[in-house]
C-alpha cells in the first residue's frame, strides 16, 4: 500500500490559510442554549402549557366562525364618526408630538446642545414619559380629566414624546459631523447651524420617524378607547360585553382596514421624501 | 511676492501622547499658492484646520497680518476671523438637500444675522456675485438643483464658490481632489487657481498628488511626523526629496536631520 506523501510545505501552507470566520462555534451554541432556556423559564414560572397553548386555537377558530361571522354591516354607519374620531386621535396626537419632539430632540442631541446639564435634565424627563404605557397614562389621566377624549389625546402625546424625541436627536446627531463643519468653518453660529445645516439634512428622518409613530398610535388611539379615553374603542368594547359579536367584527374589521390604508398611503409618501 | 499674510510660530497640537505637530514655524504671503504634500498622519490636515481653529492647538502662534492672534481668539470673535477665512474640504460638505445657490450662500453665514440668514434675506449683490462665481466655475445650469444631484467635481466647484463667497484673504483646502477621478481633479484645481489668482488671494492645499503639486503651486511645503521639511518652489521637490517625505512612518525627523536632503528655494528639508 502506498502512503500518503508527505509534505511539510503543503502542511505549513494550510495552516497559514485565512480562516474563513472568526467565530467560535462554542460562543454560538452557548448564547443559542442560553436564549432558549431563559424562554423556557418564562413559560415553566407562568406555568403555561405549549401544549394547551396550541390546543386552544381549534376552540377559537370554531367559536369566531360561529359566533363572530357574518359581521353586522349595519353598526357600521352609526359608529363611522367615531371610527374616524379614532383616526384623528392619532393625527392630532403625533402632530403635537411632533412639533415638542423636535423642540426636545433639539436639547436633547449633543450636537445640538452642548449645555450638559441641560441634556441630562430633558433626558431624564423624557425616559420617565416614554417607559409609562399609553394604556397606564391614559387610565392615571382619567383620574385628572375624567372619561373622555382629552385623555386619549393626552396619553397618545405623553407616551410618542419621549420615543419621538430621541429619535429625532439620533437622527440629528448622524446628519450633524462633516457637513456641520462647514458651516462651522464659515463663522456660522449655532443657531445657523441648525437652521441651514441639521434641520434640511433631518427632514427624511423626520417624516419617517414621524409616519411611523403614527402608525404605532393610530392602534394605540384604537385600544385606549377600552379605557374610555374616546374613540371606537369603547363601542368595540361594548359590543363584546353585549355578546353582540357580529357588531363587534364589523367595526373591527373597518378600522383594521382604515389602517392598513393608512399604512399604505403612508408607505407611499415615505418613498417619495428623500 | 505678495505681503506676509499670515505667521506661525511654534505651532503644537498633541492628541493624549501623540504629537500631530512638533513646532512650526512658517509665514504665508499674500497672493500665493502653497501646496502642502506629506504622507497621511504627516499632520497636513491638523496644520490646516489649527489656522482656522477648527482644531485647537496645543501651544504656539498664529497671527494675521492685522495683527489678529488666531490662538486667543473666542466666540464671536472667533467667529468673525473664521468668516474671513475660506475652507475647502475633501468630501464638499455640502448641505445635499438645499440647492446649489443656496449652498454658495452659506459663505456669507458668519456676515449676516441670524434672522436674515433664515428669511434668506441676503444683500441682493452678494446673491448677484454668487451666480456670476457659479457662472464663472461653469454651473449656471446646475444653480437651482439640489447639491446631492450634483457629481462630485461639481460639488467641490460648488465648494470652492462657498468659499470664496466669504471674501477671504486666505483659502485653506483640505485634500480638495482626494475623492475625485483625475479629469474632475484637473477641473478642480484649475479652478481653484483661477479663482485665487484672479482675487490674490493666498491658498493652502493638502495634496497627496505629487504631480499636481508641481504643476500648480507656487510654492510647496513637505511635511513629515509634524515638521516641516521642505519649503521651496516646485522645481526643489524632486524625486529623492518625494521618496524621503513618503517614506516609511519608522523614520523620525531626527533620523532625517541627519540625512542630507537636498536644499532649495526657502527652506531646505528638515529645517524646521
Amino acid at each position: 500500500m502506498r502512503s500518503k506523501p508527505i509534505s511539510p510545505l503543503k502542511e505549513s501552507e494550510e495552516s497559514e490559510k485565512t480562516p474563513l470566520s472568526n467565530q467560535p462555534k462554542r460562543r454560538v451554541v452557548t448564547i443559542t442554549t442560553l436564549c432558549l432556556a431563559v424562554v423556557a423559564a418564562a413559560f415553566i414560572f407562568l406555568g403555561i402549557d405549549l401544549w394547551d397553548v396550541f390546543m386552544a386555537f381549534p376552540a377559537f377558530g370554531s367559536f369566531f366562525v360561529t359566533r363572530f361571522m357574518p359581521p353586522n354591516l349595519g353598526a357600521i354607519p352609526n359608529n363611522i364618526n367615531l371610527i374616524v374620531d379614532t383616526i384623528f386621535f392619532a393625527v392630532a396626537g403625533t402632530g403635537i408630538s411632533s412639533v415638542l419632539a423636535l423642540a426636545c430632540g433639539l436639547l436633547l442631541s449633543e450636537k445640538t446642545n452642548s449645555i450638559a446639564w441641560l441634556r441630562l435634565t430633558v433626558r431624564f424627563t423624557l425616559s420617565i414619559l416614554r417607559n409609562v404605557p399609553v394604556l397606564v397614562w391614559a387610565s392615571l389621566l382619567i383620574f385628572i380629566f375624567g372619561i373622555g377624549s382629552i385623555v386619549g389625546l393626552i396619553a397618545i402625546i405623553f407616551a410618542t414624546l419621549g420615543f419621538l424625541a430621541r429619535s429625532y436627536a439620533e437622527s440629528m446627531s448622524e446628519v450633524a459631523g462633516e457637513k456641520i463643519e462647514a458651516l462651522r468653518a464659515v463663522g456660522a453660529s449655532k443657531a445657523q447651524m441648525i437652521f441651514h445645516g441639521i434641520l434640511p439634512e433631518f427632514i427624511p428622518a423626520w417624516v419617517n420617524w414621524t409616519l411611523f409613530t403614527f402608525e404605532i398610535n393610530l392602534r394605540a388611539s384604537a385600544i385606549l378607547g377600552m379605557v374610555g379615553a374616546g374613540g371606537i374603542g369603547i363601542v368595540i368594547q361594548s359590543n363584546l360585553r353585549l355578546f353582540r359579536y357580529h357588531n363587534a367584527l364589523a367595526l373591527i374589521a373597518t378600522l383594521t382596514a382604515m389602517i392598513l390604508l393608512t399604512e399604505f398611503l403612508t408607505n407611499r409618501l415615505r418613498g417619495k421624501v428623500k | 511676492m505678495g505681503k506676509a499674510l499670515l505667521s506661525i510660530k511654534n505651532l503644537r497640537k498633541s492628541y493624549d501622547k501623540f504629537e500631530a505637530l512638533r513646532g512650526i514655524d512658517i509665514e504665508f504671503n499674500e497672493g500665493e499658492f502653497v501646496v502642502m504634500i506629506g504622507s497621511s498622519g504627516a499632520g497636513k490636515s491638523t496644520f490646516i484646520r489649527c489656522i482656522n481653529r477648527m482644531i485647537d492647538p496645543s501651544d504656539g502662534e498664529i497671527v494675521f497680518s492685522d495683527g489678529v492672534h488666531m490662538e486667543k481668539l473666542r466666540g464671536a470673535a472667533l467667529r468673525r476671523k473664521r468668516a474671513q477665512i475660506g475652507m475647502i474640504f475633501q468630501h464638499y460638505n455640502l448641505i445635499g438637500r438645499v440647492n446649489v445657490i443656496k449652498n454658495v450662500m452659506h459663505g456669507q453665514l458668519g456676515q449676516v444675522p441670524f434672522w436674515r440668514s433664515l428669511l434668506g434675506l441676503y444683500p441682493e449683490a452678494e446673491k448677484r456675485r454668487a451666480v456670476e462665481l457659479l457662472e464663472e466655475v461653469g454651473l449656471s445650469e446646475q444653480i437651482f438643483k439640489r447639491a446631492d444631484a450634483l457629481s462630485g467635481g461639481q460639488m467641490q466647484r460648488v465648494g470652492i464658490c462657498r468659499a470664496v463667497m466669504q471674501n477671504p484673504k486666505l483659502l485653506l483646502a483640505d485634500e480638495p481632489i482626494a475623492s475625485l477621478d483625475p479629469k474632475s481633479s484637473e477641473i478642480v484645481m484649475d479652478c481653484l487657481k483661477r479663482i485665487t489668482k484672479q482675487r490674490g488671494l493666498c491658498c493652502i492645499v493638502n495634496l497627496h498628488q505629487v504631480d499636481f503639486a508641481k504643476k500648480y503651486a507656487d510654492r510647496i511645503i513637505g511635511v513629515k511626523a509634524g515638521k516641516i521639511v521642505l519649503d521651496g518652489s516646485p522645481d526643489a521637490l524632486t524625486d529623492e526629496i518625494v521618496r524621503y517625505i513618503y517614506s516609511g512612518e519608522q523614520t523620525t525627523v531626527e533620523e532625517a536631520q541627519e540625512k542630507p536632503v537636498p536644499s532649495s528655494g526657502r527652506r531646505s528639508a528638515a529645517h524646521a
